[in-house]
């Protein structure tokens, strides 16, 4: 069969083979030749090769779940109920999964952190502390605890910020350098001045009270911002 | 058999799965024949899936192909000794069976459908492409694999059964021919006439391929 003599009927009679690639290399080529020139081929070609990839992209039906067993039973008989031992310890079997470990983690750690907000010491547990009035006043004074912990690290935190932002502020107002202070008028000439912005009393002023705050915040938290304070300052703060 | 499971589950490279699971097949075989039950249970976990695909896809009924397959896995058990592992995997021997067994099937029901058949033809308030499958089923199958369903029901049964073990089954070649027990040039026309003749129903159902 030459690549000039394929005609429709051997396109249908290949078209399997070309679509499963067991056609030789000068077969292709003819089924191509014929294929791209005949316009009824053509669609033939496109629309047997889209119902073969549709049909692979069919997924398997799901088995119905007592399919199998009905199957067992046929050929095996009736599952034999097990006795003795067998039945007692039967359910721990099912423990012996992932998903089982993974449960009991879980649980496991929520009763730790129970425990621990209750207040009861792991070191040396006491009946006593699952008293239920004692289990109040644990949790009760645990949650006081936190509370203020946390209000206070919010507190040092918007210091800080407050410090950072005025300090920010502070950085980009126009700054004049020590040659630029106002000298004598140029020219000699009252009134007139070289251009220069000198430091203004009122901004003065601000760097001083901003040096007081942070004198004030050393000594009202020493261990945050004592550090951010000496490092801004350049001096250690007592 | 549980390391037997194990390992293949982690043979994952293309190409040795295959093998792999001809020889676990071939394994358990060997242990069914010596008697043990779990051998056997694990053989039919393996391949229920895959058997009641095959039924469903010929007959297009849940509860025959059910049947079916409960039929294909009897006579599997009872005749379990004749199989020879040196002419081919245990796979396709069940495919063999289980096509023997839709066969005879279809024969059987043959008169079944001709009165069916008569029935449909009289005027009934049904959708006829729906006829015999509940919602439920529809649903599941997806539209696509329903049309395709039925579609394929209105193929003759040698046409069907080479078109759902080649491109639903995605058998090779040689399976088929040893499956269904015919030479490799009469797999390869049976493929190739199903599918035109599958594509030329499917355009009179008004179905565009994707």
């Amino acid at each position: 069969m030459t690549p000039m003599n394929w005609t429709c009927e051997h396109i249908e009679e290949r078209l399997s083979d070309y679509l499963d690639g067991l056609l030789s290399p000068d077969e292709r080529h003819a089924f191509d030749m014929h294929a791209n020139t005949c316009e009824n081929c053509s669609q033939m070609v496109a629309s047997i090769s889209h119902l073969v990839s549709d049909l692979h992209s069919i997924e398997q039906i799901e088995t119905p779940p007592r399919l199998v067993y009905a199957i067992l039973n046929q050929t095996l008989g009736p599952r034999a109920a097990k006795t003795g031992w067998q039945a007692s310890f039967g359910w721990l079997r099912g423990l012996a999964s992932a998903r089982f470990a993974y449960y009991g983690v879980s649980v496991a750690a929520t009763l730790l952190i129970l425990l621990m907000a209750s207040g009861i010491s792991l070191r040396k547990p006491k009946l006593a502390d699952l008293a239920p009035g004692n289990v109040y006043r644990n949790i009760d004074g645990q949650a006081h605890r936190a509370y203020a912990h946390t209000a206070k690290f919010v507190s040092d935190l918007r210091v800080v910020y407050e410090i950072q932002s005025r300090l920010n502020k502070d950085n980009e107002l126009p700054t004049a350098p020590e040659s630029t202070v106002p000298q004598s008028s140029p020219g000699k000439n009252p009134g007139s001045t070289d251009g220069s912005k000198p430091a203004t009393p009122r901004q003065q002023n601000r760097a001083n009270g901003i040096g007081r705050e942070l004198e004030i915040l050393a000594t009202e938290v020493p261990v945050v911002s004592g550090q951010l304070c000496g490092r801004l300052l350049g001096r250690r703060i007592p | 058999m549980a390391p037997c499971n194990f390992w293949g589950k982690l043979v994952t490279v293309a190409g040795y799965e295959a093998d792999d699971t001809l020889e676990q097949d071939a394994q358990l075989v060997q242990h069914c024949l010596q008697g043990d039950g779990s051998a056997w249970e694990e053989l039919v976990r393996r391949h229920t899936r895959r058997i009641f695909n095959i039924c469903y896809r010929f007959t297009g009924n849940g509860t025959e192909a059910e049947d079916l397959s409960q039929d294909v896995f009897l006579r599997v058990y009872k005749t379990l000794g004749s199989y020879r592992s040196a002419h081919g995997g245990f796979a396709t021997w069940m495919t063999s069976v289980t096509r023997n067994l839709l066969i005879d099937h279809y024969r059987r029901t043959k008169r079944d459908r001709i009165t069916d058949s008569l029935e449909d033809a009289m005027p009934v308030v049904e959708n006829k492409e729906s006829a015999g499958r509940r919602p439920d089923q529809q649903l599941l199958l997806g539209e696509l694999s329903s049309q395709v369903q039925t579609a394929l029901t209105k193929l003759s049964p040698e046409l069907r059964e080479a078109v759902i073990l080649r491109d639903l089954q995605q058998l090779d070649y040689n399976e088929i021919r040893q499956a269904l027990d015919v030479p490799e040039g009469t797999v390869k026309s049976r493929i190739n006439r199903g599918r035109i003749e599958l594509a030329r129903i499917l355009q009179q159902m008004g179905v565009r391929p994707s």
